[in-house]
Formats: structure tokens, sequence, C-alpha cells
């Protein structure tokens, strides 16, 4: 037994609530996926399921992203942070409970509200389509969830901590707070007028930027020097990079509202910041470089998801500029940025790192290489020509929109053809997350088939059969 | 990072900052915004929506309609959106103070509707739009079951709301399509939405003659 390089018995004691979020966030992805791909197909044919009210264009897309980023990417997110906290702790998981009522509680508020939407409870608000009922029961819930992430933070053995439990804490510790502001500022108390767009732009670009991206980024930042086997090259400068984000990440948001009613040093101080968060993004990949010479599907994963992280600030700071605005503001570029950053970029990331930890967590190999393998392709290709597909949706309609003689039915048939193709992207992504789901669900059943502790074997052993 | 208490007193002082910043630094100067009391016209705008126009707000947004709309229009030079007839002058936040629930929008995918009711060179009417609502368009989707479709006893007479329908869409004789309160709600919603008092604030910037575009961000 001299060959166990990693101590097991911490997450053979802290598997349950990880196994349930994760198969909660995957059987969520596959969700999102379907209903992507009806909204998706609703941009072509607009008369897809027209006739029925619980699917008009906007209920469709606002479910998706719901499902996407609250039911995906909120527990996988969710599972990883804990499962890295609770390693880095060097102690099983406390208030495993809270952890697992937490997850059912998150799961029921998500499906409350994918359903609220369908029947027209939407708060109309752009990453923040959950009706307003459900907010209270996502609030304590995530706050359950999180107490035991923060217990592992708080009660970590070692007293210096890592970089990727700094991302981990603070996406644990933030969403609640930027939650319930926007809660009570726009439902509780509401803003006047105008106000309204801005705090609602202020909480989705605190959603991404001090939530979502760090819970992927604290798990990339955990598994790639897992992988490589080596310290992160200029480590020293992660904490800068950290605080970076921390600090300016939340004043980036009011480059959506460039040329609006809205005062115009919101969408200046964006520029400013957007360009000062670049910083963190350089930060970023020079610390996670090695993803990039690396072997392996967990690698594979990570390095695309920091690839499209790096190149989605590249466009955030680009399309902050007035000049450029001008072209890509109210179009589907608009659209291809956000499935970037939250396919693309996030998504890829958690993504590689369920791929890293469900062997150690289940002490099981994966079950099947060929359907690791069909995923990895499938959401490659199927990311690569969702992007294509949109920008060249984006190119016909920001010619025709800024040409003031190209009446709107030559921009929606000219755009048509990108748009199916974008359609035909949903779907290959769709097929990508059904054999992740399969697979996953094999791999997590097999533990329930055995009546011995699971034996944790090489993480060598297993990476062949997954690479 | 050692001391738990400095990183989430860190944490903390982030988010507040960005929330000072952002939130509450734009609440301090617009939260008090007043309407704009024109003393030659002796009234005060924006005027408040009609009740039915704002029961209308709510069935826009129930359905999802500002997917694919925006309620802004940006000042000229910037975008076409004059050029359309869209709005004479860009949207300010004055406009907005008396709606419950602003509707910006993110996506062009649909024209932008701020000005609605006094587009140029025609404004649609109630009758066009319950029409494209119920027949839909090439980019839009019909949206039938705001509609009834339902029979004309025998001696009544048809309704006075029914739709002037023709073609393929035309019902069987007898059969008539009626709009449901909810799609004369949003009809009325719709038509409310005029930009067309124009404020100190509002003025349209004309970039002076023979001179680059460049120049048009010094206006604001």
């Amino acid at each position: 037994m001299s060959t166990r390089p990693e101590y097991t018995p911490i997450d053979a004691a802290s598997r349950w609530p990880l196994l349930l979020l994760l198969v909660k966030g995957i059987g969520w992805l596959v969700v999102a996926g379907i209903l992507s791909l009806t909204a998706s197909i609703q941009l072509h044919t607009p008369g897809f399921l027209s006739g029925c009210p619980l699917f008009t264009y906007g209920r469709t897309a606002a479910m998706a992203e719901t499902a996407f980023v609250y039911g995906w990417l909120g527990n996988a997110g969710l599972a990883l942070a804990l499962w890295t906290l609770g390693r880095l702790a060097g102690e099983p998981l406390r208030a495993q409970s809270w952890a697992l009522g937490g997850a059912v509680f998150w799961n029921l508020a998500v499906f409350g509200a994918v359903v609220g939407i369908a029947v027209g409870d939407a708060t109309g608000f752009e990453l923040l389509g959950l009706p307003r009922y459900v907010h209270l029961l996502m609030f304590f819930s995530y706050a359950s969830v999180a107490v035991s992430g923060l217990l592992a933070w708080s009660g970590r053995l070692r007293q210096v901590s890592y970089a990727s439990q700094w991302y981990a804490a603070a996406a644990l510790f933030l969403f609640p707070w930027i939650l319930s502001i926007a809660h009570v500022m726009l439902f509780t108390a509401p803003v006047r007028g105008v106000l309204q767009p801005i705090v609602a732009g202020w909480y989705a670009q605190s959603a991404w930027t001090l939530w979502l991206a760090p819970l992927a980024l604290g798990a990339a930042y955990y598994v790639v020097p897992r992988v490589t086997g080596r310290v992160l090259p200029s480590y020293e400068f992660a904490a800068l990079g950290f605080w970076c984000l921390i600090f300016v990440g939340g004043l980036t948001g009011g480059r959506h509202l460039l040329g609006g009613p809205v005062p115009a040093w919101i969408p200046s101080l964006a520029v400013v910041s957007c360009a000062l968060l670049l910083f963190h993004t350089f930060i970023v990949l020079l610390n996670l470089r090695g993803a990039f010479t690396g072997s392996g599907t967990a690698l594979k994963f990570i390095s695309f998801g920091l690839a499209a992280y790096v190149l989605g600030a590249l466009a955030d700071a680009l399309t902050s500029l007035h000049g450029v605005a001008l072209h890509t503001q109210f179009t589907y570029f608009d659209e291809a940025q956000k499935q970037l950053a939250l396919y693309g970029a996030a998504s890829t990331l958690l993504i590689g790192a369920i791929y890293f930890a469900l062997p150690r967590i289940t002490g099981k190999a994966w079950f099947s290489a060929g359907l690791v393998r069909a995923h990895l392709v499938l959401t490659v290709v199927g990311i690569l020509l969702l992007l294509v597909s949109l920008l060249g949706a984006h190119a016909v309609q920001s010619q025709g929109l800024l040409d003031a003689a190209v009446p709107f039915a030559d921009i929606v048939r000219d755009s048509r053809p990108w748009l199916l193709a974008a359609s035909f992207a949903q779907m290959i992504l769709l097929f990508g997350s059904i054999a992740f789901l399969a697979n996953f669900y094999t791999t997590a059943c097999e533990i329930l088939l055995v009546s011995e502790p699971a034996v944790f074997q090489a993480p060598a052993a297993q990476e062949t059969h997954a690479a | 990072m050692k001391s738990n208490a400095v990183f989430f007193i860190g944490l903390f002082a982030a988010l507040a900052l960005s929330w000072a910043g952002i939130v509450l630094g734009s609440n301090a100067q617009l939260g008090a915004l007043a309407p704009f009391y024109d003393e030659t016209d002796a009234t005060a705008y924006p005027q408040w929506m009609p009740g039915a126009a704002a029961r209308g707000q709510l069935v826009y947004r129930d359905l999802g309609c500002y997917a694919c709309h925006t309620q802004q229009v940006r000042r000229p030079g910037f975008g076409s959106d004059q050029a359309r007839g869209w709005g004479d002058r860009q949207s300010v936040a004055r406009d907005y103070i008396y709606q419950p629930a602003p509707q910006l929008g993110w996506s062009r995918v649909g024209p932008d509707l701020a000005n609605l009711g006094d587009r140029k060179p025609s404004a649609p009417d109630a009758e066009d739009l319950l029409h494209l609502l119920y027949a839909g368009s090439d980019g839009m989707p019909p949206y039938r079951f705001l509609f009834e479709r339902r029979h004309i006893g025998t001696g009544a007479q048809p309704s006075l709301d029914a739709l002037k329908l023709t073609g393929t869409l035309e019902p069987p004789a007898g059969w008539e399509v009626v709009p449901s309160a909810r799609a004369e709600s949003l009809v009325a919603y719709l038509l409310s939405l005029r930009t067309t008092y124009t404020y100190p604030e509002a003025v349209p910037f004309s970039p002076p003659k023979a001179q680059a575009p460049a120049s048009v961000g010094g206006a604001k």
C-alpha cells in the first residue's frame, strides 16, 4: 500500500453530499441542454411550440439559463468547493447533514424556479429570472451547504491556505449576500425606474465574478497541480490575482448598459475595470499554464476552459469600448460571450475537475472510457460550433441593424442558416451531456453494489482508463 | 492568507465597494428624480401609465417579450435607432420613473419598442398589434393562446372586438376570434410606450456638419 499517494478516508467519509450535488448538477445540465435546444430552434423557427404558453421563447430561454446556472453550475460548483475545502482541511467534512439537507432544498428551489418561469413568474432580469418566491429558499439552502465548506475552511489543519481554498471559500461566502441584496432592492423595497436594471446588472456581474468564476477557478487551482505533479508556476502572484477579481470584478457589469438611459459613468467605470481585470486573467493563465502541457481527460477539459476564460475576459474588455459596442450591443455577440463564459469557461473547468474527483470520491474508475472520450469530443466540437455560428449570426445582424435601410425581415432571413447551425451545436452539446450523465450515473452506482468500503487505487491506474 | 478574519473582512469590503459604488452611487444620483413640470403645458411629464397599460407591462414580462425586444433608444449617432424611426431622441432615466417594472431588455432580435406608440413614419394601432400577435411574422412567433376562438351563437351578432382575419387565418363561418383581456392589456401597454416629450436632458445632439463621427462621444 505504499503506492497510495493520497489520503482517501476523507473522501470516503464525505462522499454522500458530494455525490448528491454532482448527480443533481449533471441532471440539470441535461435539462438545460434540452431547454437550450428548444430556445435555439425557436430563434430560427418562431412557430415552434408557439401554441403552448409554457414555452414562449422568452420563457424557454429564461428556463434554460436558470437550469444551467443554478441547477448545473450551482450544484457542481458547490460539490467541488466542498470537496477541495474538505481535502485541504485534512479531515472529513463536518456538518454533512447540513450539506445534504441544503442540497435537497437547493434543488427543490431550482425546480420551483424553472416551473415558475414556465407559468409566467419570471422576473425579467438577466441571470436572475428566478421567480421571487424561491429566493428565500435558495438563500437558506445555499447557506446551509456553505456551512459545511466554511467549517472546513476555518477548521483546516494547516494554517496556511491555498488559492483553491480562497476561491471556493469566497464563492461560498459571497453568493447569499449578493442574492439577498438583489432581492431586497428589486422586490422587497424595489428601487425606481432604471435603477432596477442597474441593480440587476450589478447582480448578474457579481454572480459571475464573485460566485461562478471563483467556483470554477477554485476547482481548477486544485486539480492542475495535482495532475501535473508540480507546484504552480508564479504562485506568489496568485493572491494578487484573487483579490483583483474580488475587488474589481463586480464593477465591470456596466458595459451592458452602454448608451442606455443610465448615468454615463457606469459604463465608463466598466471600461476601466474590465481592463484592470485582465491583470487577474493574466495571473490565472500564468499559474495554470501547466494545464496546456499535461495529459489526461481532466486537464484537456481544464485547458479548454482556461483558454475560454482568457478569451472571454478579452472579449469583455473589448466590447466595453464604445466603438466595439456599437457593433456588438444587443446582438448575438452578447449571447456568444455568455455561452463562452458559462459553457466554454466555467462548465469545462468544472467538468475537468469532476473527471478528476469522481474516481477519488467513489474509489471506482470511470465506467466507460468511450463515453469519456465521446463527452470530450462532443463538448469541444459543440462549443466551438456554437460560438462560430453565433458569431456568424452576429455578423449578419450587426450589419443589418446598423443600416437603417435593411428591414428586420431581411436580418431574420439572412441569419437563419447560422441559427440553424447553432441549434445543431446545441444538439451536439446535449448528446455530450447525456453521455456524461450516463457515465457518471453508472460509475457512482457501482459503489452501491459492493458492501465493502471503497479501496483506493493509485490515480495513475484510474486515469489510464479515463484518458 | 493566514487570518480568517482578515480574509472575510476583505471579501466583505470588496462586495460593499462594488455595491456602494454602483448601486448606491446611481441611487444617490437618480433615486430622487422628479417628473419634469412643463409650465407651458401646465403638465408634469412623464405621466402615469393607465391601469390597463400597467397590467400589460406584467403580461409583457410574464411572456418574456424582453428576450427579443429592447426598450431603450440610443442617442443619435450611436447605432441606427433614430434612422429606423424608433425615436427622435435618446431614452433618459426620467422616461422610466413611473414604470413599475422597466423592461430595458438586452437583445434586438426584434425592433426596439421604447417609443412604439409614436414610431415614425407610421405608428401601429391596436388592430395592427392584435393582428401581429395573432398571426406572427417572419421573425416573431404567433401568440394565439392570447385569443379566444369562439362560436357565434345563432342569431347573435359577431363581437365588435373580433379580429378581421383573411386568407388561411380566417375562421370558418359562424366562428370568430376575439382577444383575451391579457391581449388587450398587452396592446394597451405597447401603445402607451411613447417618449414624445423632450426633456431638457434629452435634447437630441446633432453633430456639427462635415465632421468625423468619432467626436460624438463628447456630447453626453
